[in-house]
């Protein structure tokens, strides 16, 4: 991790990893073949954004179940000092329970990097980025609940069906990866409320996220379990010319030709898409570097790293959700109702490297130039104690951060108030946040719209202001 | 001092700084305590927002009336009272909304608005007064009168046309009419074999047998398709077919949440409402009161006790999507009645009026008092048991199948009783909204800023201002006679149109759940009207209608246009004919939907299993038809959503048909697919001993008709090229299963 690779540039990235330049050459063919093909024969197709932008592509790491801000990112010495004592002012009403006393967080924080900014002793490694990251520390949410949270994280909307961010993106900028879905979520447990999180909802269901829970069988039917490739391929030879033949029988008709061609992507895609999630091909110093050695950070390194193929492949986004880690699975890791000394430095052992490694990864290949990395969760937890060990719901004010493409890095936006209880300056709701992701995309979060039901929905409905202030 | 203040050091604190400079700096009156401190605070924190210049909320804090008078949410402050005032609330950034969003005010600052406000709101005279006439009157204007969906029907006569010949129906004339008038002419019929399987994959979403080919193409009697209508349409795979497109507009599903699977708080029990739909489309039960029983169908009495399909069909309120567990039980129960609004109003009326949630409908002339005076009706229905812990979903309303006095005896003989998920009367139990009663105007679609009172009726524009106020219950059994009145505008004219569009792959309206301003409107409104008071006159027969549409020669097209009759020179069309088919001088070529392609699959390999009905399969490998595969709204990963099956969390009404290769890839590698092939393989070559005559019958039996020469040829050479003979006919019978003609129907 000490070596000084920050400064390698992509060139000499492509001389030191020989195996990379094969891949680079793959993907910028499948993204001329995907520039080339029309929008009306293939949604995937790559769409130019409202404006030039810097971010191409996006990492969402998601710490399902709603991570604590006061004891990883938002420092309160408050909390020290009044530790057991009541809130001094009244709670919103909409709490889920009533916890009373201020609860300090057990965890000792230190300032890292130039920027000096405090980061919890929780994360070591991702500490050492921080110059890197911009860490929004008065993020706001609606709700209080994991499966409206999560909801409203993902669509903007907490209750009802509507397209997922991830959808979003592919619906307005198409994938450069044709061989690969555009849109991938990579969770080995069920996160809250399931495929609404990634679905394309009214949208065409092309845009929609396709689920890989097992790492070892990423994506479904991409071999053969019975014929050789060579009787494969003859299959395939033969349906083209009775394709041909049904065709040519018939006045031009774009979907027949649309689905004759989907036949012989998917027969390149069978042989490419499996490279893609192989992570055996990585050196042993990659796996080291995402904690692939260790059966703590095993897990979730897999999954950054899987992530960091993807979008080198040009995937346009990659949700990453922390669900499962060596000792146990759940759609809510990070819920820490209890075990706030235990669990939550179990869940920060088990992602703190891998994303420490992905950060470190991504710059040295220089995909960090144009891929935005956003972690986070539903929403924070209350600085005031559930039981004696653990913090309840809170999306009052909570802490999310991002990196790479188009943000300021070693910067801290926003506060909460001294308990960490309310966002009270610059405060960045969902809907900001989702407006900032797209106009780092190229996109604008008011003419990104689809009709459906009578009128033109927008990720950010009739809310949403980028902030300015984190842009690079 | 409130409270508040004791319990805060920085308050106090802050307060006798405040007081203290007040003190000191010897402001006499409250007056100038306003102009030096409260005004300069609210010119540069509150009034960029809340201004003279269209106000955030309505609200304007440019006067003390104005403030006295507040925005949307109600009075903006209390002379006198800091703590009951909203100001104040939303500066101390206690609850939402917190003002000024981007930043809270230092504790000085909002001290100084509690104290202006606890000083009555001086604000001196000449520097303002109320401006505010806030437009709260909501008025629907002659033109939003004149819109065409919210017409009476129109009686029509078939309009003349020059090709008479053509004609075999009055549908005929209306689509010929406007064909002719752009110079343009009808495809050609269809051929029979062509006919064939595109009505029966219309009417049962299957593919016709070999012999039902056989037997249609010796029958040549004038009638012998009309009969093949009748058989398809007496066929129970018609009621699966036709009640899976209902079941797309009413957002089913089987379960919620996979890790809730079967619980309390899933729709355990909703395949039974499944089923009732298949078989009432079975049995023709008249559409109106296919649309009283869902709305209203526990209310129905019947002559055996209670009504037991009728408490079913409620199932359609019941399985709504309104995100599980909120720990925000008044919100959960608002979302639970915007669901029943915005499907009874989308799939019944073709009207969005959750839009209407909010604020007044955009475009069309639907107030927020429109909606919550229907709102009102399902807030006085419940299909929860109870609103459920604050850290947990709600469990559903489970209801016995049985009469009060059979269930003990089930209990006692330990008979599992039969339940279903629906709805009954009054508010959720022990919720606010327990009863039965109107509600108030929810601004902003906020339960916690309500407005006046509306009385339950229904929308203006359709039923007229002077609405007698339901008194019968929650009002649902009004609701659904308003609804299926014979002169209602919409009810039939919508329904019509999606059953054409389930015939044509386009409605006559193409946006079938929209018929307001932003829809689009119909291409044949007198066709539509005229089709609509057809359906109205055969007693809401759904089947009356498919036969009315079949037999026309419109429908029996072939779909390959014809060129433009006098191309260049005709004024009504440059040449270019017809390219969306706008006008329907063709049949649209459709690809099979996701249900009929499996159904397909099975059917040509001869392993589909015609059980029908009962709880979901949750085994894809199961040769049950799909309609019976288990769908579950947290899970969207399976075969369903890869080939555009619809969304089971929202109202679908058209499916988009996307073509990517993960669709490609399940056809040419899924386990499940290649079990068919062996299947298809199988049976393939026990029908003959000759590869010759093999590939006939496979063609007949997936294709309806025989291969060319050609076709022929190229298939003998493949089976050649793959040496032993039942494997190469497990490769090529995968080779017809994945080509366009098997997934496309003419």
């Amino acid at each position: 991790m000490r070596e000084p690779i920050w400064t390698i540039n992509r060139r000499q990235m492509l001389r030191q990893f020989a195996n990379g330049f094969g891949m680079l050459g793959l993907a910028g063919l499948l993204a001329d073949e995907a520039r080339a093909s029309s929008a009306a024969d293939n949604p995937l197709a790559v769409k130019a954004p409202h404006y030039p932008a810097k971010a191409k592509r996006l990492i969402f790491l998601f710490m399902s179940g709603g991570p604590s801000h006061v004891d990883t990112f938002d420092p309160k010495p408050r909390l020290q000092r009044d530790n057991g004592k009541p809130l001094p002012f009244e709670q919103p009403k909409l709490v889920r329970t009533r916890t009373v006393n201020l609860l300090q967080s057990p965890f000792k924080f230190q300032k890292h990097g130039q920027s000096g900014i405090e980061v919890s002793e929780l994360f070591p490694h991702i500490a050492r980025c921080i110059d890197d990251i911009c860490v929004i520390r008065s993020m706001v949410a609606d709700n209080i609940n994991h499966n409206g949270a999560c909801l409203q994280m993902n669509t903007g909307e907490q209750a009802f069906s509507r397209p997922s961010l991830g959808s979003w993106l592919l619906y307005g900028l198409g994938s450069e990866n044709q061989s690969l879905p555009g849109f991938v979520v990579i969770s080995p447990a069920q996160p809250a409320q399931g495929a609404p999180l990634w679905s394309s909802s009214f949208l065409p269901a092309a845009y929609q996220g396709t689920l890989v829970a097992d790492l070892n069988n990423p994506i479904n039917n991409l071999k053969n379990p019975q014929f050789s490739h060579e009787r494969q391929k003859d299959q395939l030879d033969t349906l083209r010319r009775l394709n041909d033949l049904h065709r040519q029988k018939r006045q031009q008709d774009s979907q027949l030709n649309a689905r004759i061609a989907s036949f012989e992507l998917a027969f390149r895609m069978q042989r490419h898409a499996p490279e893609a999630f192989d992570l055996s091909g990585e050196s042993p110093a990659t796996q080291r570097l995402y904690g692939l050695h260790e059966k703590t950070t095993e897990i979730f390194g897999k999954q950054c790293l899987l992530a960091r193929r993807l979008v080198e492949r040009g995937v346009r986004c990659v949700q990453v959700y922390h669900t499962q880690t060596a000792r146990r699975s759940s759609c809510q890791l990070w819920d820490q109702h209890g075990g706030l000394r235990t669990e939550l430095p179990a869940n920060c052992a088990a992602t703190d490297r891998p994303i420490a490694g992905l950060l470190y990864d991504l710059k040295a290949r220089g995909l960090l130039e144009d891929t935005i990395v956003l972690w986070g969760g539903e929403f924070g937890r209350t600085p005031t104690a559930e039981g004696n060990d653990g913090r309840e719901h809170h999306p009052f004010g909570f802490t999310m951060w991002l990196a790479g493409a188009g943000i300021k890095g070693g910067l801290v936006y926003g506060a909460t108030d001294e308990f960490g209880w309310h966002a009270v300056e610059n405060k960045v709701h969902v809907h900001d946040l989702h407006a900032t992701l797209l106009h780092l995309m190229g996109l604008h979060h008011e003419r990104l719209t689809y009709r459906h039901a009578g009128r033109d929905y927008r990720l950010t409905d009739v809310h949403g202001k980028v902030v300015r202030d984190i842009l690079a | 001092m409130p409270r508040f203040y004791q319990r805060s050091p920085v308050w106090s604190l802050a307060v006798v700084l405040l007081t203290v400079s007040f003190v000191r700096a010897d402001l006499s009156t409250a007056e100038e305590f306003f102009e030096k401190e409260v005004r300069p605070l609210l010119v540069e924190h509150c009034q960029k927002c809340h201004g003279d210049n269209k106000p955030k909320g309505g609200l304007r804090l440019t006067s003390r009336a104005a403030v006295l008078q507040g925005g949307d949410s109600g009075p903006a402050a209390v002379a006198g009272k800091p703590d009951s005032s909203l100001l104040i609330q939303a500066v101390r950034y206690n609850d939402t909304p917190q003002m000024p969003p981007r930043r809270k005010l230092s504790d000085r600052q909002i001290a100084i608005l509690t104290r202006w406000v606890q000083l009555g709101l001086p604000w001196p005279q000449r520097t303002g007064k109320a401006t505010t006439e806030r437009n709260e009157t909501f008025q629907i204007t002659d033109e939003q009168r004149r819109f065409w969906s919210f017409q009476p029907l129109k009686a029509v006569t078939p309009p003349a046309v020059r090709d008479t010949a053509w004609v075999k129906s009055a549908i005929d004339r209306f689509i010929l009419a406007a064909l002719e008038a752009k110079g343009l002419r009808p495809a050609k019929p269809a051929d029979k074999r062509t006919l064939l399987r595109r009505a029966t994959f219309d009417l049962t979403g299957l593919p016709p047998t070999p012999e039902e080919i056989e037997a249609f193409l010796r029958d040549n009697k004038p009638d012998a398709f009309a009969r093949v209508v009748d058989r398809l349409l007496a066929s129970p795979a018609y009621g699966e077919r036709w009640g899976r497109h209902w079941l797309d507009l009413v957002r089913y599903t089987d379960s919620f949440d996979a890790r809730g699977l079967g619980g309390e708080m899933d729709c355990a029990e909703a395949w039974r409402y499944r089923d009732w739909v298949v078989q009432a489309f079975n049995r023709d039960l008249p559409y109106d009161q296919f649309l009283t029983d869902q709305i209203a169908g526990d209310l129905v009495s019947s002559p055996g006790g209670i009504n037991r399909d009728g408490i079913i069909a409620t199932g359609f309120l019941a399985l709504g999507n309104w995100g599980g567990g909120d720990a925000d039980k008044e919100k959960l129960l608002t979302d639970i009645a915007d669901d029943q609004v915005d499907v009874v109003s989308r799939t019944f009326l073709g009207l969005t009026m959750a839009c209407a949630r909010c604020h007044d409908h955009k475009f069309d002339p639907i107030s927020t008092a429109d909606y919550y005076a229907l709102a009102g009706i399902f807030f006085s229905t419940h299909i929860l048991a109870n609103v459920g812990p604050k850290t947990n979903g709600p469990p559903m309303l489970r209801i016995p199948l049985l009469p009060s006095a059979e269930v003990e005896a089930y209990k006692k003989a330990k008979k599992p009783i039969p339940y279903a998920n629906g709805a009954q009367e009054g508010g959720v139990p022990g919720s606010p909204h327990a009863g039965t009663h109107d509600v108030r105007i929810h601004i902003r679609g906020r339960y916690d800023r309500l407005g006046p009172l509306v009385p339950r009726r229904f929308p203006e524009i359709l039923a007229g201002r002077e609405q007698k106020p339901i008194t019968n219950g929650s009002g649902r059994l009004d609701l659904a006679r308003w609804l299926t009145r014979p002169d209602h505008p919409l009810t039939a004219r919508v329904m019509v149109n999606r059953i054409w569009q389930h015939h044509f792959g386009e409605g006559i309206v193409r946006t079938p759940s929209n018929f307001g301003k932003l829809g689009q409107p119909p291409t044949h409104p007198e066709l539509l009207d005229w089709l609509a008071l057809q359906f109205v006159r055969s007693g809401w027969s759904i089947k009356q209608m498919h036969r009315l549409i079949l037999s026309s020669a419109t429908y029996q097209q072939s779909s390959e246009a014809m060129p433009p009759l006098y191309p260049p020179q005709n004024k009504g069309n440059k040449g270019e004919g017809d390219p969306d088919n706008l006008l329907f001088g063709r049949m649209n070529r459709r690809r099979l939907e996701a249900e009929a392609l499996r159904d397909s699959l099975l059917a040509v390999s001869g392993r589909l299993d015609r059980t029908m009905g009962g709880p979901a399969v949750r085994d894809f490998a199961v040769p049950r038809r799909t309609l019976y595969l288990m769908t579950i709204r947290s899970d969207r990963s399976g075969f369903g959503p890869l080939f555009d099956a619809a969304d089971p969390t929202a109202p679908v009404e058209k499916r988009t048909v996307s073509t990517v290769a993960p669709q490609a890839l399940f056809l040419m590698n899924n386990p499940f697919v290649l079990a068919q092939a062996q299947a298809l393989a199988k049976r393939i070559l026990a029908a003959s001993t000759n590869d010759r005559a093999r590939l006939e019958y496979a063609y007949i039996l997936l294709y309806g008709r025989p291969p060319t020469a050609e076709e022929v040829h190229i298939g003998l050479d493949f089976l050649h090229r793959a040496g032993e003979s039942e494997r190469g006919w497990v490769e090529y019978g995968q080779v017809l299963l994945c080509a366009n003609e098997f997934s496309y129907v003419d």
